[in-house]
């Protein structure tokens, strides 16, 4: 890795769907270490910024920068800085959550001794252990979770990427997940969180930016953007859904 | 070439268990009417026939022309179904979100795909040797012309599991294309047998030259220099690899 202190770097990304322009022009740093909560309105263009940063999106124009690393051209440097925790559940059906995490870390060049062992430490964190050798398909919405979590984890990225990670939890599950994030975030961890709870990027984030229809309308640390207002009014304000 | 080759040999090792954890779909049922094609057409009819080809019975045949089918459907099958139950459940992902190369993934998802192939193959020949005494005559080329075809039918699996929307497009290529090919390419005919016209049309047929290579590595009979059997093979196998990366490393249908 590089010695950026730059996790994430987007300079001009502009990304089309046919004639939708879905970003326009989308520069921003994320800083190491940072705890980055990034908003908007569905369909503001959240998750194509996040595809376009890890690498599951093409777009027309821009550059994306990972640590440094240009993440189209050096994609094999950037990927493994990143550990994305997607909105939905899509694992392989084929396998049990303990091998899904054991080949998930392989792919990521970690040996199966050294993926297991990582893989029952992130089970027994997540409370996951007793359901090791269970297809995810018996798993509870909640569990589901947990696991995209751990898989996010299992090569222990330096940048977390989360997508609307507590949508849909009960507050047992919500907290567990916030006290994860913070200590992940003590620890040295960019974390780059989107949301639609204004109350867990007021509560968690020190810096927080907000797009809307592919631009980015406010960004900065918290006490900066919020100057004294609540981010929920903030928000409203910036995009104009008052 | 290979960086990542922990990750390229737990794709590799995922993609050969996946075919192996249902193989109730995957190898016994080539092997079962291979077993009938065997019965009806090599025993029962074959031993009937006056084939008089190089004093090959019948059965002798199409043993290699059997194994080249299966080789070629389950090679083809494999990716397919990897590949696109893979993006129909979105669990790509996984792979997409690695640091594997765009040659590496072809490479672990090909590895699948070839020891299917492989596996269905090798049980065709193990079936056919209860029915008949049928030997390998060049070990060599066997091998290369079972890597070859298993190549380029698992990298046409992929093309066809990255341009398919649903199952049903997945099957239209192998229902439509590719089983009328190897059909027609001499699995059970000599082409000789075929009229004037129809024999012109089986020299177009890139699939001729592949199942006229196997047999000839089993068999030491062949109606078409070798050379220019390996040489089609080894074209169609590069180019429908380096086909395969380009289309992963553009993201066709991959990514949005």
């Amino acid at each position: 890795m590089r010695n950026s202190e730059i996790a994430i770097s987007l300079k001009g990304l502009t990304k089309y769907y046919q004639d939708l322009k879905a970003l326009d022009d989308v520069s921003f740093d994320v800083k190491r270490g940072d705890f980055f909560a990034f908003l908007g309105p569905n369909g503001a263009g959240k998750t194509t910024t996040i595809n376009a940063i890890t690498g599951l999106s093409n777009y027309q124009d821009g550059e994306v920068k990972v640590f440094g690393y240009n993440a189209k051209t050096e994609y094999t440097r950037t990927r493994p800085l990143i550990g994305l925790c997607a909105q939905e559940f899509n694992f392989d059906p084929f396998l049990n959550i303990h091998q899904l995490l054991v080949y998930q870390a392989g792919y990521f060049g970690i040996l199966p001794k050294v993926a297991a062992k990582r893989a029952d430490e992130l089970l027994n964190r997540f409370q996951l252990s007793e359901k090791r050798n269970v297809k995810h398909r018996a798993l509870s919405g909640g569990m589901k979770k947990r696991l995209l979590l751990c898989r996010a984890l299992i090569h222990e990225p330096e940048i977390l990427i989360l997508d609307e990670p507590t949508a849909g939890c009960d507050l047992e599950l919500k907290f567990l997940i916030w006290d994860y994030l913070v200590q992940l975030n003590k620890e040295g961890k960019t974390i780059f969180l989107t949301t639609h709870y204004m109350e867990e990027a007021e509560k968690l984030c020190k810096t927080i930016g907000i797009i809307n229809h592919g631009h980015i309308v406010r960004i900065g640390e918290k006490k900066a953007v919020l100057q004294d207002k609540s981010l929920q009014d903030v928000f409203l304000e910036v995009t104009g859904l008052e | 070439m290979i960086n990542n080759p922990i990750g390229f040999l737990s794709l590799s090792k995922r993609e050969i268990l996946r075919f192996f954890s249902v193989s109730s779909q995957t190898i016994f049922p080539p092997l079962i009417s291979s077993t009938l094609f065997i019965l009806i057409f090599g025993v029962a009819i074959g031993s009937r026939v006056d084939f008089g080809i190089s004093g090959l019975s019948y059965l002798a045949f199409i043993v290699p022309g059997l194994m080249t089918m299966h080789l070629i459907s389950g090679s083809y099958e494999n990716t397919s179904s990897s590949l696109f139950i893979a993006r129909w459940h979105n669990h790509i992902q996984e792979m997409l979100l690695s640091p594997l190369s765009y040659f590496e993934m072809v490479l672990g998802l090909l590895a699948g795909g070839v020891a299917r192939g492989i596996v269905v193959s090798t049980g065709v020949f193990l079936i056919s040797c209860f029915f008949t005494p049928i030997g390998i005559y060049h070990f060599f080329w066997l091998i290369y012309f079972v890597l070859m075809i298993s190549v380029i039918f698992s990298c046409a699996g992929m093309m066809a599991a990255l341009w398919a929307e649903d199952f049903g497009m997945l099957n239209v290529w192998h229902v439509y294309a590719i089983i009328p090919l190897v059909l027609l390419g001499g699995v059970f005919h000599p082409i000789e047998f075929l009229p004037e016209w129809l024999q012109t049309f089986s020299h177009l047929n890139p699939m001729l030259y592949l199942v006229s290579g196997i047999r000839y590595s089993m068999t030491g009979v062949t109606q078409i220099p070798m050379g220019i059997c390996a040489s089609i093979a080894f074209l169609m196998a590069i180019i429908s690899f380096y086909f395969t990366v380009y289309l992963f490393r553009i993201g066709y249908k991959l990514r949005s």
